[in-house]
Order: C-alpha cells, then sequence, then structure tokens
C-alpha cells in the first residue's frame, strides 16, 4: 500500500533534481558533460567544440551572421558517427533568452514538427528545435534513412537536459489572433533574417540593426494566397518616423494619405506608425482589408 | 533606374534585367557582343546510379569544354593555353564539408596541367590555407573551382566568392550581402592570375535551410560544369541556373532572394569581368535534358 505513494515521492524527488540541475547549467560547457555520448549505433567522435561570438565564423560559412542577429551566446558541437561512417552533428546553441531562441528557430520553419522540446521541425535529416533558451540543430550530412532515428532520440535526450521551457517574445502579443498562421510566425532583428524570410528590399530600407524588434506573420487571403504583416518596434519615435519615410519613399511611392497603394501583383500594401512601431501590411486583397488588419493590431496604450 | 531591387521588381518580372541579364539568354536574342564565353557541359553519367562522381566522365568533360573555350583540338593543346609550363599553379578549390570540390575534378585539373608542362612542384591545390601555401603565395596562375550553391548571405557562392580565403579575413567580406567580393580579385596575390574557373554544377544546392544553410532536399543532380575564364560571367551563368531551379521549386517569389548583389558588382565597380548575359557567349554541350538555361 506504501508502494504508490513512496514512488510518487521519489519521482517528486527525481524531478526537483532534475530541475536543479537544469537551473544549475551555467554554459554550453556544462550541458556537455550532461548530453550522452552515444545514442543508438552512433559514438560522440573527436573532441566537443564550444564557439562564441568571436569564433563563430571559425565554424560557419555564411550562417553566422544570421545567428550573430540575435543574442547569441555559445554553441556546443559534438559529431557523432556511427560503424558505417554516417555522421550526426549537433550543435546546441545558448541564445541567451527564449525570445531570442525562439527567434532563430522560428526564421527558418519549413517541416512538420517532430514533437520535441517546445517547438521542433524534422524533415529530410535535419532535426530543429528550441527548448528555453537553447535552439539545436541536430542533423545528417549523409543518409537521412539511416541517422534519421538516431537524430531523433537523440533530440528527445537533449531536450530533457536543457532546463523548463521559456515564454514566446513579447512583441508577438500585439498581433492580430484572428487567423494568423501560428507556425508561421517569425521574430527577428536584422534585415538578414526579413530577407531570407520574406524578401522587400535590397537595401536596408527599414534601417533594421540588432536594436530592433520584428515580427513577421501570416493571415490566410483568398483562394490559398497569404497576407503578410511585418511589425517593427524601434527604440525611438524618430527611428520609426525615419524608417516609415524611407518605406514610403523606396517602396511604396505613389501610397495615398492612408499609406496604401495598390501593387503590380494587384494586392494593398498599407503602412502606419504607432510611435515606436511601424506596421506593414503586404499582399491584402483589398484595401480594407489591409486596414482591417492593421486595425487589429494591440498596440500598446502610451 | 534605382540603384537597388526592391519586392516589387519581381512582381513587375524586372529580375530579369536587374540580375543584369538580358531577355533571350542565348535563345531569341540577336547574336550579342560577346567578351566573355562559357561553356555550359552536362553530362548524364557524371554521376553513377549510387550519385558517385564518375572520374573518367568528369575529365573528359573537363576536356572537352576547356578544347571549346580556347578553340583547340585537343586537350593538351587547350590546358597549354591556360598555363604556360614556367608556371606556377595554384588550385583553388573548396572543402566545405557539406559540398567540396569533388577530388575528381581536382584530379583532373592537376593531371592536365601536368600535361601542359607545369612541373608537379610547381602546382598546388589548397583552399583555407591560399594566403601562407607558397605554391599560392608564389602562384603566377589561378585556376579557380567549387560547387555552385546558395548561400545566405551572397545569394550564391561561386567562383567570386571562392576568392575569400585570400582575404585578411572573411567577415570583411560579409556586409552588405557580401558586395565587395569583386575586390578579392584585386588583392596583389590574385590580381591578374586567374586562367580558368570552373564551376561544378554537378550537384548544386538551390536553397539553404539550417544554421549551416545545408539541407540535402535542395540539392539535385544536374551533372553539369559551368567552365570560363572570366569568373564573373561564369558566376553569372551560375546565378542564372539557381533562379531558374527556384523559380521551378520554390515558386516566382522565391527565384532570387537573397539579392546576389556581388556578381554585378564585380562588373561594374571592381570590373574584373561581365555580368551582362548579352556580352556572354554561352555554350552549351552535351545532355540536354531540364537543362533549365
Amino acid at each position: 500500500m506504501n508502494g504508490a505513494p513512496l514512488s510518487g515521492r521519489r519521482a517528486v524527488l527525481a524531478g526537483v533534481l532534475v530541475a536543479m540541475a537544469s537551473s544549475a547549467l551555467g554554459d554550453v560547457k556544462d550541458l556537455a558533460r550532461a548530453i550522452p555520448n552515444t545514442v543508438l549505433a552512433f559514438a560522440a567522435s573527436g573532441e566537443d567544440a564550444v564557439y562564441d561570438r568571436k569564433t563563430l565564423y571559425d565554424y560557419m560559412d555564411g550562417g553566422a551572421e544570421v545567428i550573430l542577429a540575435f543574442d547569441f551566446k555559445d554553441v556546443l558541437v559534438r559529431k557523432f558517427k556511427d560503424p558505417a561512417g554516417e555522421e550526426i552533428d549537433l550543435d546546441i546553441y545558448d541564445m541567451g533568452s527564449a525570445a531570442e531562441a525562439f527567434g532563430i528557430f522560428s526564421c527558418e520553419r519549413q517541416s512538420g514538427p517532430a514533437g520535441i522540446g517546445q517547438e521542433s521541425e524534422y524533415g529530410s535529416g535535419l532535426l530543429r528545435f528550441r527548448q528555453g533558451r537553447y535552439f539545436v540543430s541536430i542533423m545528417t550530412p549523409g543518409d537521412e534513412t539511416k541517422a534519421g532515428p538516431a537524430i531523433l532520440a537523440l533530440g528527445k535526450e537533449v531536450a530533457a537536459r536543457l532546463g523548463p521551457p521559456g515564454a514566446y517574445p513579447d512583441l508577438l502579443r500585439l498581433l492580430p489572433e484572428r487567423g494568423l498562421v501560428k507556425n508561421r510566425t517569425s521574430f527577428f532583428h536584422d534585415v538578414v533574417n526579413l530577407n531570407n524570410r520574406f524578401f522587400i528590399a535590397s537595401e536596408n530600407i527599414l534601417f533594421l540593426n540588432r536594436t530592433t524588434d520584428c515580427a513577421l506573420a501570416e493571415y490566410p487571403g483568398p483562394a490559398g494566397e497569404t497576407v503578410k504583416l511585418l511589425l517593427v518596434r524601434y527604440p525611438k519615435d524618430e527611428d520609426a518616423r525615419a524608417a516609415h519615410q524611407s518605406f514610403l519613399l523606396a517602396f511604396l511611392r505613389e501610397a495615398d494619405a492612408s499609406g496604401a497603394a495598390r501593387t503590380e501583383n494587384h494586392t494593398w500594401t498599407l503602412a502606419r506608425l504607432q510611435g515606436t512601431h511601424l506596421a506593414i501590411v503586404f499582399d491584402a486583397p483589398t484595401k480594407a482589408a489591409a486596414e482591417a488588419l492593421q486595425s487589429a493590431i494591440r498596440f500598446p496604450i502610451p | 533606374m534605382k540603384a537597388f531591387m526592391t519586392r516589387r521588381d519581381f512582381l513587375k518580372g524586372a529580375t530579369v534585367a536587374l540580375a543584369g541579364a538580358s531577355v533571350g539568354f542565348g535563345q531569341n536574342a540577336p547574336a550579342p557582343k560577346a567578351v566573355s564565353r562559357v561553356i555550359l557541359i552536362r553530362h548524364k553519367d557524371a554521376l553513377d546510379a549510387n550519385s558517385q562522381f564518375s572520374e573518367p566522365v568528369l575529365r573528359d568533360m573537363i576536356d572537352e569544354a576547356v578544347m571549346k573555350l580556347v578553340d583547340k583540338s585537343d586537350p593538351v593543346a587547350a590546358f597549354r593555353e591556360i598555363v604556360n609550363p614556367d608556371d606556377v599553379v595554384g588550385i583553388k578549390s573548396n572543402v566545405w564539408s557539406f559540398l567540396p570540390t569533388p577530388p575528381q575534378v581536382e584530379k583532373a585539373l592537376k593531371s592536365r596541367v601536368l600535361d601542359a608542362g607545369v612541373k608537379e612542384e610547381n602546382i598546388g591545390i589548397d583552399d583555407h590555407s591560399v594566403r601562407t601555401n607558397p605554391i599560392f603565395v608564389k602562384s603566377t596562375a589561378l585556376i579557380n573551382t567549387r560547387p555552385l550553391r546558395t548561400h545566405y548571405l551572397a545569394g550564391i557562392s561561386g567562383c567570386i566568392k571562392n576568392y575569400i580565403m585570400f582575404g585578411a579575413t572573411q567577415p570583411e567580406y560579409h556586409p552588405d550581402s557580401c558586395a565587395s567580393l569583386g575586390s578579392l580579385f584585386l588583392l596583389p596575390q590574385v590580381k591578374g592570375k586567374t586562367r580558368l574557373c570552373v564551376l561544378c554544377a554537378l550537384t548544386p544546392q538551390f536553397h539553404g535551410l539550417g544554421p549551416h544553410n545545408f539541407n540535402r532536399r535542395y540539392v539535385w543532380n544536374y551533372r553539369g560544369l559551368i567552365v570560363g575564364r572570366d569568373p564573373v560571367a561564369v558566376d553569372t551563368v551560375g546565378l542564372r541556373l539557381i533562379m531558374a531551379k527556384r523559380r521551378k521549386e520554390l515558386g516566382p517569389a522565391q527565384e532570387l532572394p537573397p539579392v546576389p548583389k556581388h556578381i554585378q558588382l564585380a562588373d561594374t565597380k571592381y570590373g574584373i569581368g561581365t555580368s551582362d548575359l548579352g556580352k556572354i557567349e554561352l555554350i552549351r554541350l552535351g545532355w540536354a535534358e531540364d537543362v533549365m538555361i
């Protein structure tokens, strides 16, 4: 009769210990000791490596700026191999906060969820997920049919050691909820992320940088089309005003007094300011639809 | 015309002109005043059933392309138009782990440079150490070879970007979509030395995903090589291939971004070649199925 309650207490104690261990994780080097060295037929191969903001270029060709555009701290890299030489690459990125981890995860979502960590996706031998302030990538450059089960198993092991889940970026609370395609919402700061998600211009006409917060959201339009809402929060009102003027001049020169214009694909683009926020609707089927989406943004009351 | 491109230019269908191309591209256009010859050669058997590169087929493709490039009927004679026996030749390869220059291409190039009379001790193959590799330090000729792929910042990685290892630091060339990559060809170690560019479109990557910007789903077996003397012209043709594949697979809205402005600037700002398709003589050889450009 006492077995069940005792097991329950043990389970609670174990949970507390896991939580303590998680909260004690200082950086990715601490994580290295907690992550398993073997998974299915794969075993760790070579030394772990850690790269920080200064050395990330040594690890990446071209992708470093994309990660450095967030509050990235450092990344733990561990490689695994199976007896046949198939390889798995594990990267655990400490992004500094859950919002930043959401950001880097959100900018590239293309595959279906894998049910690992807070949010995840898996496809073609690449598992990406976020948990708390960590963003994790596990991939094989080789045969996904051979490495896939180990990738998913390793992902589950790693996610369990990354501590509690974290919050979404606060900017996302301003987005209109009705119709929001949640798994297409992305958060970022810099133009490099915007242009890879939704190309606007080859120059930085919105003056985006690490001090700006951006949310790009999608809403269903007619005939399978998508309406996009780009919401940018600038540090100061004058920064937002300058970006608004730049956008109108470079992109929407023929905008009417309300900031709207019909573009070449017969949809409407609308740009409006609200204090430090600049909101731009792209590809709305009508001007009224663009205005309706704009007016549904839950701007903070000054 | 404004100096930059917006989404609305895509909607107008103006991307071709803005990417430095001319409508028709050697198909229906009047004969251009070509300044740069580029060879696109493809072979169905460049990869076998297991997607392994065929060394003899690749060697033959390089021979045929270079012969056509310099109008010679013999491969050794053709390579003697590229290098001289007293040259010190650096073959600038690419070791990016996910999609490196195939060793079979490196081997074929080195073999023909040897056949052209260059001493073995005067030939080097390198990527990351080209700034300090003695062969590259004293080189009199460079051969530029790498795979064709998209790049998160530069739009595409081609023969122009392949020289980034000659720069003192790589990040120095990353700002503004890698706009200054063309300046690499004006560095003292490089200037005036590039004799041949072999852009490997055997398994090009047309889109990136993940922290390393690589996922095998976006790599396809095109089985081609793009060969020329002018790195800008070679990359311009490579860009058109990537654009065509992206348009087909990802749709018109994702045909081009991020904008590979460094190719046009390599022409208009740094003067190292031509990005104007009206001035590029594109010669297609070999397998024509799904050639796309």
